[in-house]
């Protein structure tokens, strides 16, 4: 139903209807306003009736869901590109980086925190300043958005190392050390430039080693998100940390000490009810990898009771997210390594080690669909809402609100015969990554795919 | 006046969007000829809002030459408040259409200058060429628009004081703080909505019953201003059967049997064909010649206050409605033949008039023998337009 009348000057806007928003909780029927231009959600009335414009095109969806862009926050690396690697050939970077934006936003992830792994400072100084935020010329046709670099090491725990190299792992004394380690400038911001972000968001490591926990609050200060990982911690010094200012877990229960009775570990955070202790910081945001490798569907269905407005869907991807079976190489700092992908287990060659994962961020939230009993706008909030707030891009990300970045994935539903007797039988709904829209332009389409699947 | 009554809201508000959908098809608008369409806001109207989105939506009407004009909004409630008429209009309307945003009109409560904001209101009005069919709903003292009792029948667009009771009611919408509902509103006035071509009021439910049986059974009266409804030339009231309740039964069948009647008739509103197709909107208005009828015809209708208070209103700038005189009851022996014969019978005299009957019925099997056994009185009472003749000049006429 094209309904603005050819003579009229084109606006970018495009009016999406007859479709189900995911709007807190709820699904609600209600149109939503896009604009190219200024790339936001509009504010629809007050358009009309100021601007006394109506949108180019109108999109009946059917009925379907329009979510939120997915967001992101523990990938590293996918379609081939590992984000943890230096090339021969540095100028090529970037120009892997943006081809695996364009990959990416396919899968529905429109922003993404890209996360390099435990590495020398030689590595760090020439990828980081790829890795930073990206989206700030606001081009739809640049693909997924980074909203800055995750560094989740080397200030890890030997102990915890899963696949990091631990020889590069370390221990920070002070700011100074991981101002070395990761380049002063990609996590202090220009007093010169104050606005520009810097190239780092998120800085995993172990907050009981070295001075780590002490230097929480600076980090914080910088606009960072400091998340507890790869940590022998104990529930004492899992909660110093979080008084100290960490927000975030980085993949609960992988590469920490598990829930044991009597010391609940970095797991015990999430039981402390925030709300009894007057000036006690909320509890932390965590991420789940729901592979069903990593972690028992019941396990995450724990995780989620315990905390659901803290609840973030991970997939810890690696580079062969999206590449057919097989043994790739896979270079961890200066050593070579072979990981055996086999559908969607990826271990360490000759080992039992699991090496990240390869799923999908919509295969994960179907997933969590289907163990949970959750509806799918709890489900959507743990790849929407609740990552853009551990980020602090409430507001802008993660919503259909007026005024946010008009970052969409619009959602067909398939009903899925659920067997699994042990996570409850019955029908479940599975989400089928119809669109995906960037800085209110269309970029891909399932049923209209063009050259490379970017439309 | 018509009144249209159906068995309960839905087929009321189904009745009524389907009207207007007929009427704007019938109009042919086109850019320079537009339909221009009044709009209420309120809870009986929704359901008519819904039927014309959904009708858009399934490509049965298109809104494209649609120009709205809107009757009232709050003063100094902010535009996008969600309980503002401009939110009522965009949520429940104007949002799901094809309406142009250039053809939009709502009084701007938050004008700079309110007594400017009315008048320019009346001009655009004016330059739209006036409005086609004012669709109208009413409060429960039926009030038109925010035409509370009391107000001015001649009133036209302007600042207006809300009853303690409308703000009482609304008040629901506003956390039930009397604090934060509106106290003033803009509003078209009585005489505005009398102007438009054609005024059709939605009326639903037990509570509005009084004022429905104030405004149809009762005359014109400032207190219920919608009663104003009975100056203009084509009203029409579409209620249903809950609003029918203060009504006297012989007002609902009346109603009801009109219906039928034009229905099997195939026409319901009279409206002038000019009126009907919007052609005759650029067309010069031709002088209009009356046969030597001496019968108070509508020659160009027109809403009686206007013409007792402006009497220098231009006539042509209404519709002018076909001649069809009323019936006005004579003197039966006029027409008679051979009025010598019948010369005592002028005068009412029952005696005599019994003893014609008499005759009558000694006759009638002679001479009528082949015919139904119905009573030419019957039949004659059946047409409620004769019923204002004196009933003993009925009798006569049958007689004779």
């Amino acid at each position: 139903m094209p309904s603005a009348a050819p003579d009229r000057p084109a606006n970018g806007m495009t009016k999406l209807t007859n479709c189900r928003l995911v709007r807190g909780d709820s699904l609600v029927w209600e149109d939503i306003w896009v604009s190219s231009t200024t790339g936001k959600i509009l504010r629809s009335q007050a358009t009309f009736y100021d601007e006394l414009i109506l949108p180019d095109n109108t999109i009946d969806l059917g009925g379907r869901i329009v979510s939120p862009g997915m967001i992101e926050c523990q990938l590293n690396g996918a379609f081939g590109f590992n984000f943890s690697t230096l090339l021969d050939d540095m100028t090529q970077y970037p120009e892997n980086v943006r081809h695996l934006n364009h990959q990416l936003i396919q899968t529905g992830v429109t922003s993404y925190i890209p996360t390099v792994t435990s590495q020398t400072a030689d590595l760090y100084s020439q990828v980081l300043p790829y890795l930073g935020p990206s989206g700030k010329a606001r081009r739809a046709e640049d693909g997924a958005e980074s909203l800055g670099a995750h560094v989740e090491g080397p200030f890890l725990n030997p102990g915890k190392n899963g696949v990091h190299n631990k020889a590069v792992l370390c221990e920070a004394s002070s700011l100074s050390d991981l101002e070395d380690m990761y380049g002063r400038s990609n996590i202090t911001p220009d007093p010169s430039d104050p606005e520009r972000p810097t190239s780092v968001k998120m800085i995993t490591a172990a907050p009981e080693l070295g001075q780590m926990t002490s230097l929480i609050p600076a980090l914080v200060d910088r606009g960072l998100v400091f998340s507890i990982g790869h940590s022998e911690a104990t529930y004492e010094e899992a909660s110093a940390a979080v008084a100290a200012g960490a927000t975030m877990i980085t993949h609960l229960f992988n590469a920490m000490r598990p829930l044991h009775h009597r010391n609940p570990g970095i797991f015990g955070v999430l039981g402390v009810a925030a709300s009894s202790l007057p000036g006690f910081p909320p509890r932390p945001y965590f991420g789940i990898i729901a592979d069903g490798i990593h972690l028992h569907p019941t396990t995450i269905k724990i995780a989620w009771n315990a905390h659901p407005d803290g609840f973030i869907l991970v997939t810890d991807a690696m580079h062969m997210a999206g590449l057919p079976d097989g043994t790739y190489p896979w270079t961890n700092g200066q050593e070579e390594h072979f990981i055996t992908k086999k559908g969607a287990v990826l271990l360490l060659e000759g080992s039992d080690t699991i090496a990240g994962s390869s799923i999908t961020l919509i295969d994960c939230v179907n997933n969590f669909l289907k163990w949970s009993g959750a509806t799918i706008p709890q489900a959507l909030r743990a790849v929407t809402c609740t990552p853009a707030a551990m980020l602090g891009v409430q507001g802008t990300k993660g919503v259909l609100d007026f005024g946010a970045d008009a970052d969409l994935v619009i959602f067909s539903e398939a009903e899925e015969r659920n067997n699994d007797s042990a996570h409850g039988e019955g029908m479940s709904s599975k989400l089928v990554v119809d669109e995906v829209w960037k800085f209110g332009t269309k970029v891909y389409s399932r049923c209209e795919k063009g050259k490379d699947g970017i439309l | 006046m018509r009144l249209i009554i159906r068995d309960d809201a839905a087929e009321a508000s189904s009745y009524v969007a389907n009207y207007i959908i007929d009427r704007i098809k019938h109009f042919n608008p086109s850019p320079a000829s537009p339909f221009v369409l009044g709009l209420p806001t309120g809870s009986s109207p929704l359901g008519v809002y819904r039927i014309l989105v959904e009708k858009y939506k399934a490509g049965v009407i298109s809104f494209e030459n649609v120009v709205t004009f809107n009757m009232d909004e709050y003063i100094g409630l902010p535009r996008d408040h969600p309980e503002s008429y401009h939110s009522f209009m965009w949520k429940h309307f104007f949002s799901h259409v094809n309406i142009h945003p250039n053809n939009v009109h709502i009084l701007n409560g938050n004008a700079a200058n309110l007594e400017a904001e009315c008048v320019e209101y009346e001009a655009k009005i004016k330059a739209a060429g006036g409005i086609d069919l004012f669709l109208a709903g009413i409060g429960e003292d039926g009030h038109i628009a925010f035409n509370e009792p009391g107000s001015s029948l001649a009133s036209r667009t302007r600042v207006k004081t809300l009853a303690y009771d409308t703000i009482l009611v609304n008040s629901r919408f506003f956390n039930n703080d009397l604090e934060q509902v509106p106290k003033m509103a803009l509003t078209v006035g009585v005489q505005t909505v009398l102007e438009a071509r054609e005024v059709v009021a939605i009326i639903l439910g037990a509570r509005k019953a009084l004022a429905l049986q104030r405004c149809i059974e009762q005359g014109v009266n400032h207190m219920w201003t919608l009663s104003s409804l009975q100056l203009h030339p084509h009203p029409m009231i579409v209620c249903d059967e809950d609003a029918t309740l203060e009504l006297q039964v012989k007002t609902v069948k009346y109603f009801k049997s009109i219906e039928q009647v034009a229905l099997a008739q195939g026409f319901e509103q009279i409206l002038p064909s000019k009126i009907r197709t919007g052609n005759g909107r650029a067309v010069a208005p031709q002088a209009i010649t009356i046969d030597q009828v001496q019968s108070p015809t509508i020659l160009a209708p027109q809403p009686t206050t206007s013409r007792l208070l402006r009497p220098v209103t231009p006539a042509a700038e209404y519709p002018v409605r076909s001649v069809s005189p009323d019936l006005i009851p004579d003197r039966m022996a006029s027409r008679l033949p051979d009025p010598e014969r019948f010369v005592r019978r002028l005068t009412p005299n029952p005696e005599q008039q019994q003893q014609a009957l008499e005759e009558h019925q000694e006759r009638k099997p002679k001479e009528n023998g082949v015919q139904n056994g119905v009573h030419p009185a019957a039949f004659v009472s059946s047409m409620p337009h004769v019923s204002s003749v004196p009933s003993a000049a009925r009798v006569r006429a049958v007689g004779a």
